[in-house]
């Protein structure tokens, strides 16, 4: 999916820059003929339609899944609240526990 | 906040650490960004990496925080000499440090020297009076000590300068409703309403207390952000929808024959979050079902 999304990127810039490309070629025959410049040809805003298409295609494909937004979607719904560390207490009925890893820091 | 993407992806890393398939290192970082408690594992496996200096020269410059992050941890499982040596290592590397001299002090806390700790943390208020966690440990210890309306006047004091801290407004409501004091813990949980309006447990904890003061305007106004819980969490926050209920409930019975529009939409919300109940319980505990119906028979609505 990410390598057609790629070549249809590929392809849509292809088609702007032919776009680019006519559209000062047309100007240039503008010129000689002595004529005004009234709008791009058909061809051209046609190709800019289709390029522009192809390289929103590439750009919606190619990076990946989006991500929701919405605070109630299953992967953005808030579970639980982060234990309050900065206030935490240590005189809890842990203490009663005997802690039987034997563990030590070694220096 | 933590999401159910988040907590599965560290039940994830908890099991996988468990039964020793690594990446011992990302579960700590896990931990350490979602704030959660788990001194134990903490300890633990943040051991297995400090005394490895293969693993321990791997994290670079984080082996400090891991080193406060197991310090604090040990002192949560009071081994207070892995605590103690922790702190000598990272002394040793920052000898100025007012965050270390913190750790002391905690660890004076834990043991229970309470004066001692106290003197410390003065102290270090002294050379920086705007130090907000040595003021929320002072608080912290107040409690500990179980001296709760001290710490409930220290807290209040530091949130006359510091407003802007839901945590401490958090600790300040769960320490008002563990008091019973009901309308100061309601004025508590409208603080974190206003400063995080997305997160739902807020507004469920303040339709708890609301439900709990009760009369008429409350149980409305309770039933209201019971609503706003299941609007936030998509539906899935059991509480939310049994609160609904009772306040459904209770409503009907202190307006018998009152209203009638109200009335309607009161038992509308009430057939719809008892809808919702029963397909919940049949997809996750289908034998809990016929106790469910039970309860909410008792809850029927008296009309």
């Amino acid at each position: 999916m990410t390598g057609l999304g790629f070549v249809v990127g590929v392809l849509g810039v292809l088609f702007l820059s032919h776009a680019a490309y006519s559209t000062i070629q047309y100007k240039n025959l503008l010129k000689i003929t002595e004529d005004e410049f009234s709008g791009p040809p058909m061809n051209v805003v046609l190709e800019l339609v289709l390029g522009f298409m192809f390289c929103m295609h590439a750009a919606l494909s190619v990076p990946g899944k989006f991500q929701s937004i919405h605070p109630d979607s299953e992967e953005n719904r808030v579970v639980s609240l982060p234990a309050n560390m900065e206030f935490m207490i240590f005189n809890h009925r842990g203490r009663a526990i005997i802690s039987e890893m034997d563990m030590k820091l070694k220096l | 906040m933590v999401s159910k993407s988040e907590e599965e992806q560290l039940n994830r890393l908890e099991s996988q650490v468990e039964n020793g398939g690594g990446g011992a290192w990302e579960y700590l970082c896990l931990i350490r960004k979602l704030k959660i408690r788990r001194s134990d594992n903490v300890l633990k496996y943040g051991l297995t990496i400090l005394n490895d200096p293969k693993k321990r020269s791997s994290i670079g410059n984080d082996e400090w925080t891991l080193y406060e992050q197991v310090a604090i941890a040990a002192l949560d499982c009071h081994s207070y000499d892995v605590a103690k040596d922790c702190i000598k290592v990272l002394r040793k590397k920052f000898p100025e440090s007012k965050r270390i001299a913190r750790l002391e002090a905690m660890l004076l806390e834990a043991k229970g020297l309470w004066e001692e700790a106290d003197k410390a943390y003065s102290s270090l208020l002294e050379d920086n009076p705007l130090d907000q966690a040595t003021h929320k440990r002072r608080v912290a210890m107040a409690k500990a000590e179980g001296d709760i309306l001290k710490a409930v006047e220290w807290l209040n004091k530091y949130l006359e300068i510091f407003m802007a801290d839901h945590e401490a407004w958090r600790e300040l409501a769960e320490i008002y409703v563990s008091l019973q004091m009901y309308k100061q813990a309601a004025f508590c949980y409208e603080e974190l309403i206003l400063s995080q309006p997305t997160v739902p447990l807020y507004h469920l904890s303040y339709a708890d207390v609301l439900y709990t003061l009760g009369g008429l305007e409350n149980l409305q106004t309770a039933k209201k952000y019971y609503a706003s819980t299941i609007d936030l969490t998509g539906g899935k926050n059991t509480r939310a929808l049994y609160g609904t209920c009772l306040c459904a409930s209770a409503i009907a019975q202190l307006t018998k024959g009152g209203r009638n529009r109200e009335d309607k939409e009161n038992q509308d919300l009430h057939s719809l979050a008892v809808t919702a109940l029963e397909k919940d319980y049949k997809k996750r505990a289908p034998s809990k079902l016929p106790l469910l119906t039970s309860t909410l028979r008792s809850l029927k609505l008296s009309s």
